[in-house]
């Protein structure tokens, strides 16, 4: 399809419903709530490999526990990077409605098939987790684990495909119409790039790396943590995040290549942003390779970072693909629904601030001790707050809700 | 450029359609997500009571119970909730994106609620006995009030799909005009009763296995008494959804539902009434796999049912009453400068405005009009109807009598459908070659040789073999 009609297509396929708020508020929001899913994605891709690899070398005590450890952290991090993916898809929903729709559509056998893998790889990945437990965990549980861990990395790539094809909406009706007959099977992937989806894959490294430092000091502080056992993690993962990050610089060139040269994304400032940042964190990890101990957080921090960064380059590039067909977000039609977005500010402050903080901090802080914590008194203000902002929220909401539907409806 | 419609591709599953698929996925997510609600109140209830009556034994049972809910119901809640998602978005594009631009700030409410939920659910299952019992009591009813604020904000949306209740939304395009339609509350209620009802199912299957008699006595009739209220609530909650439903609904599902699925879902609120009752009665005699049957029978005996019964009974649409269940517009939504899309289709036909159809089908001729008719069939049918004669999502053959008489069936789109006069259906409004193509491919799917109605003015011998394209 040509460039003209294209731009018509992409333009006549957005929702005529418009948007409730500014777009650019839908933008930054869908940028920076895929950081935190793609950084759960990463260390429970990271996590699953180790716990698997760590079980094949459970006769040592420390793989042994590092093997139980790092399953236990893949059975959390999977459930959390799902919750966490909803607000990212959300609002690229919202803003690239036909990408994403249309995309999906000609590969909707994948996308449901993405549903029925991810749960049964979950199951079995759960029940590695549950048998996972002692030197004498039975030897076949490991085809279990890597039976989860493959259902893992499919889904992955599932999810590339719907990205990497939502960028190409001059081959969409090509794709759907092969040689003029319709196919509605949804059977087909018809795009993919392996270099992108590998440095999303090398990524996972780095992260789980910087991830397994942070968690050596993390429990520092409990006696029941052998320091040779911490010291041990530790210095795996400043080698795994090193090995990670490294990977990275090569796949981000490979990827750059890759991208169409019109685009001209070697110009872009982002690009070298990204490369540089990238380059900066190759380095702190070879220093930090010596000597990792109290290196854990400072590494995940500028890890998380790094995740950021890879956020907006990832939105630029989409941009980038975007601007022949002049679609451009910020174009999108506008009317605003001020109480809706007022009520999700109140939530995300009032609600995630409280009650989030308060069991983020709760499981933070009983975590460090060893028997039954006493909650001190910021734990304790925290949770008559997370009652109260819960209680409060539904009191208004539905108080709300009766009033307009007695106006509306009485 | 010429005004084009804003159709995405179709997606055709044979046999069972698109909307069995939904309904697969639904009935599970349904199962799991209002075990989970309704077992973050029970979690609070019996915590509650653990710790103002001293019973540290209740406690045990909350984390074996926990353990089990993580799997049953966050696991696999939490996978089907984005699944029916993604279900949705391949079945009914232009329905979740209706949806989703009109709730976005709802749903991203929701997101909050359910991230704080999950989080909290590791919370409340690892950290019994590990947290002091005031600092665990906060946790528990936080979690409890998130859950249920789950529900309250997913509700407005399911709701809403029914219909908005009165013309403000179309003319206001608020959010919450919306969000609180006349189906909402009662519609809630309904949701809110059955997660008590469930969950005292499901909280069966773990504390049939409790080793402590008092406890288990104690639990099971915890569990009964919930159920029981969980019931009685929702039989009254259901009266006032009747009441809320709008004429099309009501008439669907007074005509086709209750025939249907009437005496199963009778037969079901009976079963589970015994069954909460003989439990309360004779709590020792409850067995694990009694639980189990009782879960499932509710998951396939009561939501499979009510799944198909709440899309069916929003036909002819999808959402709001303004999107039809095959994704066109129905009408003007003023307040959102939605346009309907009737008129387009009604001077131009969908083969010549939809991105999404070939160039050789743009134009319909004696040589392509059955492959156009079954895109055209596949386009404007198939999100509700299969086109095989045996499927098992209300099969067009079957439907025509496995008439093989083009004419016959086009009598149907000129009149009925054209005019949109079936209450269940979309209006057609398409043009005279484009009814013909849809007629002569129905009528092929019933042995058809030779397509009866005139292409232009020839009448043409078409061989069903050239729809072969079109998979």
């Amino acid at each position: 399809m040509d460039v003209a009609s294209t731009a018509a297509m992409l333009h006549t396929l957005q929702d005529p419903t418009g948007i409730p708020s500014h777009p650019l508020i839908f933008q930054v929001l869908m940028v920076f709530t895929w950081v935190p899913h793609i950084l759960f994605v990463n260390i429970s891709l990271g996590a699953a490999l180790m716990g698997l690899y760590a079980f094949s070398k459970r006769q040592d005590p420390h793989w042994q526990l590092l093997s139980e450890a790092m399953t236990k952290v893949a059975k959390v991090g999977v459930s959390l990077l799902v919750v966490l993916g909803v607000a990212p898809l959300l609002f690229t929903q919202t803003i690239y409605d036909p990408q994403w729709y249309a995309s999906n559509l000609l590969s909707a056998s994948w996308v449901i098939g993405f549903i029925f893998t991810l749960t049964i790889g979950y199951l079995a990945w759960f029940t590695f987790y549950l048998k996972n437990h002692g030197e004498h965990a039975p030897g076949w549980i490991f085809w279990l684990g890597a039976f989860g861990l493959s259902m893992f990395l499919l889904d992955g790539f599932i999810m590339h495909i719907l990205a990497y094809q939502g960028l190409q909406p001059e081959k969409w009706v090509e794709w759907y119409t092969p040689g003029g007959h319709v196919d509605m099977s949804g059977n087909r992937i018809h795009a993919y790039e392996l270099v992108r989806w590998g440095f999303f894959m090398a990524m996972s490294i780095t992260v789980f790396g910087a991830f397994m430092m942070a968690y050596g000091d993390y429990f520092k502080v409990r006696a029941d943590r052998s320091p040779a056992y911490l010291a041990f993690a530790r210095r795996l993962g400043s080698q795994i995040a090193l090995v990670g990050a490294v990977a990275q610089v090569v796949l981000l060139l490979g990827w750059m290549l890759d991208v169409p040269a019109a685009l001209k994304i070697w110009t872009h400032p982002m690009s070298w942003l990204l490369l540089l940042y990238l380059g900066v964190l190759v380095a702190a990890f070879a220093v930090a390779r010596g000597n990792a101990e109290g290196q854990g957080y400072k590494l995940l921090t500028m890890s998380i970072g790094m995740a950021g960064l890879v956020a907006i380059f990832r939105e630029v590039l989409r941009m980038a693909y975007m601007a022949p067909f002049n679609y451009s977000v910020l174009d999108y039609k506008v009317l605003w629904d001020v109480p809706s977005f007022v009520l999700f500010l109140l939530t995300i402050v009032g609600v995630g601030g409280l009650m989030g903080g308060f069991i983020i901090t709760l499981v933070y802080k009983a975590g460090r001790v060893q028997g039954v914590y006493q909650a001190d008194a910021v734990v304790s203000r925290l949770g008559i707050g997370s009652v109260a902002a819960t209680a409060l929220w539904v009191a208004s909401f539905l108080g709300m809700g009766i009033w307009i539907w007695l106006s509306n409806n009485g | 450029m010429l005004e084009m419609l804003g159709l995405y591709p179709q997606w055709y599953v044979p046999g069972i359609g698109t909307a069995w698929v939904m309904g697969i996925i639904g009935t599970i997510h349904v199962l799991a997500s209002h075990t989970s609600v309704g077992a973050a109140w029970l979690f609070a209830l019996l915590a509650q009571k653990s710790v103002s009556e001293n019973k540290p034994e209740i406690m045990l049972y909350l984390k074996k119970y926990g353990m089990f809910l993580l799997v049953f119901s966050y696991i696999v809640g939490s996978i089907t909730g984005p699944g029916i998602w993604y279900s949705v978005t391949v079945a009914s594009p232009r329905g979740i994106s209706g949806l989703i631009h009109n709730f976005v700030w709802l749903w991203a409410s929701e997101w909050v609620f359910f991230f704080v939920e999950v989080i909290g659910v590791y919370a409340m299952v690892y950290l019994i006995g590990k947290i002091d019992n005031k600092t665990y009591l906060k946790l528990a009813w936080s979690f409890a009030l998130a859950s249920w604020a789950t529900m309250i904000l997913i509700v407005p949306i399911l709701s809403f799909m029914m219909w908005p209740g009165s013309d403000h939304w179309y003319n206001t395009g608020s959010t919450f005009d919306a969000a609180f339609n006349l189906n909402y509350f009662a519609h809630l209620g309904i949701r809110t009763a059955f997660m008590f009802a469930v969950a005292g199912a499901v909280g069966g299957i773990i504390a049939a296995t409790l080793k402590d008699r008092a406890t288990r006595i104690e639990i099971t009739r915890f569990l009964s008494k919930m159920g029981l209220a969980g019931l009685f609530l929702m039989l009254v909650m259901f009266m006032w959804y009747t009441a809320t439903l709008p004429d099309n609904a009501r008439l669907i599902m007074e005509t086709q539902m209750m025939p249907k699925y009437g005496s199963t879902l009778g037969a079901l609120l009976l079963a589970t009434l015994v069954y909460f009752i003989f439990t309360a009665w004779k709590p020792m005699y409850l067995r694990q796999s009694i639980a189990v049957v009782m879960t499932l029978a509710i998951g396939l005996f009561g939501l499979w049912p009510e799944e198909r019964s709440r899309e069916s009974m929003r036909k002819p649409y999808v959402a709001g009453q303004y999107i039809y269940s095959n994704q066109f517009f129905s009408r003007d939504v003023p307040g959102k400068g939605v346009v309907s899309d009737m008129p387009l289709i009604e001077a131009r036909g969908v083969l010549a405005t939809n991105y999404f159809v070939p160039e050789n089908l743009r134009k319909i001729t004696p040589e392509n009009q059955l492959r156009a008719g079954e895109v055209l069939t596949k386009v404007m049918c198939a999100n509700c109807h299969s086109v095989e004669s045996n499927g098992a999502l209300r099969p067009l053959p079957a439907l025509f009598g496995h008439s093989d008489e083009p004419k016959m069936i086009q009598a149907y789109l000129d009149g009925a459908l054209y005019y949109g006069k079936i209450p269940y259906m979309p209006k057609m409004p398409l043009p005279e070659d484009e009814r013909a193509a849809i007629a002569v491919y129905i009528a092929s799917l019933s042995g058809a040789k030779a397509p009866r109605v005139a292409v232009g003015h020839a009448a043409q011998d078409i061989d069903p073999s050239h729809a072969k394209g079109v998979n």
